[in-house]
């Protein structure tokens, strides 16, 4: 008890003086996965729209596929990307292993089948008039599309919250493929494993109060945006 | 009069269940249980499970390993988690023992570490004879080197050398990596990298790396592990006597032949330290 | 917008056929879309009207059918971009964006126009023309059931479409918005445009109507419609329907 208390003290020193080491790892987490939710989250949107307007064969066993990939654990996509770079692997030419673009790839690929998965179920709330109404105005169909997502703007909003939320505290797959170097990709997730694995609690603590004001900010923002989705 | 009996009757459960939580406290002391952190490399290397069962036969106890970085084995001594450590990290160890968290540490044996690196060596530091000097180069040419990083024995090692090349390594080219040394193996290969390595795992990793040996027998890459016993003045229920049992035994002249005897890939990984020399 | 209205050829679609599971829905032989006329598809639930104007509005795909717009005959494929481009099919209960009424209006405009501030006129003077000026910020989910049709209807008109498909238009509002609905529809025809509107009695609508016809079991037959078709006459428009 004794450390728990001491360790949490030392941690909202830690915050609150603005350690750099601390604050470089907090800048790097968001920078990585800002940048791998930005990436995903077009490609996702679009698979989720295709899936939930068009009809073609081996669209429900995608469907499917795209749910289950889900619940992959991290560090399966960790392993994944990390034998597709490495050097002995099909993408080692590219040297991108144990760089933030690694991370990045990671990621990505994690939150990918969740943004699909959600942006899809948001996409197929809306009503089919949406889209015929917009056909039959004269919308091209790209521009008709953008449209049906306007419609449900809020629903994919909360979709990217949940996606944001789970890479922003996913450790496996960073760790594995970042390699946790300090300055350069190590992030909140790992500095928290490493910090702990150092015995070294406040630094663990501090990171932690982070990712939880994070989380609590994310769930906070993401009951507005539904409220304001039932609102609207 | 209702209060009364609330209170009797709350009085009542606490003792019981602070009997109850003493008792199990007492139990699981009794239960023939020693908890011992160690590293991983110890782990690693596998001789812990040469030599516990042993111990475990003769002495009826049972040993729980728990593998971590030496910083966290000797925080978990500190806190009263563990009954004895098992580390190799000298300074720390004699720290440990001088502000009372642990008592009877003994030296148990040493291995040593090697400098390993790229096959083509680009910084040319094959062969040299003193680690401190061809860290040196490494810094002076920025050659890339992957740092544990992570408070472990080996990067204790590691700082103690560059301090010894007296350079402050930092850049780009410095890549303080906080994992296992397995871990950074693979990195430094893959990035075809330098990096400290404890001969154990790199005699169990190597085959699968793209580095060579390049500076080994440096009088300053000996490695000493210690055990130590958890100080029983400081927590209650801790295993004292089976954790001075343990230490008895690994100190002893049949465990320290064991580890002269331990091979990997028929090469001998440990020297014993407590009993020298047959 | 009035370069379509200058070409004042009906729309033509025939031998429109469509199966689901089996069961024929639909097979009319040949379904006319008229300039300045309007037309009331009466028929029972199920006999096929909303398939029909689907598949005329370009929306849904029959099993086949031949189309002539300005006097060519196309095959499907191509003449369902012609008929997505040139009719407005309108739901029963209009779907308005979530946004205000005014972005409503200038939807389909965007596609058409480039420079916002005409866009931006032309959407004034709709809502004026429609008297819906003091509803332009709105957003247009807050609208009452008659408010809503009225300005969907307007959004429509905006595009001084050649046809427009009305699907049961007036079964979900009161009389007073119905009476306001069929004033539109009226000045839409004054406009040019060829209107079909389906529904299952069309007293309201009689001021406006030109042509009535029944859907039975997905065939159309002409009503009797002595009042209809002596406006028509009347008017001295081309034929509206022939069927068979």
């Amino acid at each position: 008890m004794e450390s728990l208390s001491g360790a949490s003290r030392e941690a909202f020193y830690l915050l609150l003086s603005g350690d750099p080491e601390l604050w470089t790892v907090v800048g790097i987490s968001f920078s990585v996965s800002l940048r791998a939710i930005l990436i995903a989250a077009p490609l996702a949107i679009v698979v989720a729209f295709v899936l939930a307007h068009a009809r073609f064969p081996g669209r429900r066993p995608m469907l499917s596929a795209f749910n289950a990939l889900q619940a992959v654990p991290a560090v399966v996509v960790g392993l994944t990307v990390y034998l597709l770079l490495s050097r002995s692997g099909p993408f080692g030419n590219l040297r991108l292993l144990f760089t933030q673009n690694a991370m990045i790839l990671g990621q990505v690929l994690l939150c990918f089948p969740l943004l699909v998965a959600l942006s899809h179920a948001a996409l197929q709330a809306l009503d089919r008039r949406a889209w015929e109404t917009a056909r039959t105005l004269g919308a091209p169909p790209w521009r008709a599309m953008l449209t049906t997502m306007h419609e449900v703007r809020f629903g994919l909003l909360a979709a990217l919250i949940a996606g944001f939320g789970r890479i922003i505290a996913e450790v496996g797959s960073s760790l594995m493929v970042g390699g946790n170097i300090l300055g350069a990709t190590r992030n909140i997730p790992t500095a928290i494993a490493l910090e702990t694995s150092k015995g070294e609690y406040a630094q663990g603590i501090a990171l932690g109060a982070v990712l939880l004001a994070l989380a609590l900010a994310l769930n906070m923002a993401l009951g507005m945006v539904q409220g304001r989705g039932e609102m609207a | 009069m209702r209060n009364c009996v609330a209170l009797k009757t709350l009085l009542r459960a606490s003792v019981l269940t602070a009997t109850a939580l003493l008792v199990m406290a007492t139990a699981y002391a009794q239960s023939g249980v020693v908890r011992l952190s160690t590293t991983t490399s110890t782990e690693n290397s596998g001789l812990l499970e040469e030599l516990l069962p042993r111990f475990e036969q003769r002495s009826g106890l049972r040993v729980e390993v728990i593998a971590v970085g030496t910083g966290k084995a000797l925080r978990m001594g500190r806190d009263g988690d563990v009954d004895v450590v098992l580390v190799h990290a000298p300074a720390a160890e004699e720290k440990f023992v001088a502000n009372g968290y642990g008592v009877n540490r003994r030296q148990v044996m040493y291995n040593d570490f090697v400098i390993v690196g790229p096959r083509g060596d680009p910084a040319g530091i094959a062969g040299t004879k003193d680690a401190a000097q061809a860290l040196a180069r490494l810094a002076a040419q920025r050659a890339p080197f992957v740092s544990r990083g992570d408070d472990s024995g080996t990067h204790k090692m590691e700082l103690a050398l560059w301090r010894s090349a007296d350079v402050q390594p930092a850049g780009q080219w410095y890549r303080e990596a906080g994992q296992g040394m397995g871990r950074v193996l693979l990195m430094a290969s893959e990035l075809d990298a330098y990096t400290l390595c404890d001969r154990g795992t790199w005699l169990a990793m190597h085959e699968k790396l793209a580095l060579r040996v390049l500076v080994q027998g440096d009088q300053r890459l000996y490695n000493p592990y210690g055990i130590i016993a958890v100080n029983p003045a400081r927590h209650a229920g801790l295993q004292y006597t089976g954790a001075m049992a343990l230490i008895d035994w690994i100190i002893s002249r049949e465990a320290q032949e064991l580890i002269r005897g331990f091979r990997i890939n028929n090469e001998p990984l440990f020297s014993p330290l407590a009993v020298r020399g047959p | 917008m009035s370069n379509l209205l200058a070409i004042d050829t009906p729309v033509v679609l025939e031998g429109v056929r469509k199966q689901f599971a089996g069961r024929t829905v639909l097979d009319v032989s040949r379904f006319v879309i008229a300039p300045s006329c309007c037309t009331f598809l009466a028929g029972d639930n199920g006999a096929g009207k909303t398939t029909l104007l689907r598949i005329a509005a370009g929306l849904d795909a029959p099993d086949q059918a031949a189309v002539t717009i300005d006097g060519c005959c196309r095959d499907w494929a191509a003449a369902q971009k012609q008929l997505q481009g040139n009719v407005i099919y309108f739901h029963q209960v209009p779907y308005l964006f979530d946004s205000t009424v005014a972005d409503n209006i200038a939807y389909g405009l965007r596609f058409a126009m480039r420079s916002r501030a005409a866009i931006r006129q032309r959407v004034d003077a709709a809502l004026d023309w429609a008297g819906l000026g003091h509803l332009a910020e709105r957003n247009a989910r807050q609208l009452s059931g008659g408010e809503r049709q009225r300005v969907a209807l307007v959004r429509a008109w905006v595009l001084a479409p050649r046809v427009l498909l009305l699907d049961e238009p007036l079964s979900a509002i009161d009389a007073h918005a119905r009476a306001q609905t069929v004033d539109l529809i009226r000045r839409l025809k004054h406009d040019g445009a060829g209107l079909v509107i389906t529904g299952h009695q069309a007293e309201a609508l009689m001021p406006v109507v030109d042509e009535r016809l029944h859907l039975q079991h997905g065939e159309l037959s002409q009503a009797d419609t002595t009042h209809a078709a002596g406006s028509r006459h009347q008017r001295g428009a081309p034929p509206l329907v022939l069927v068979n």
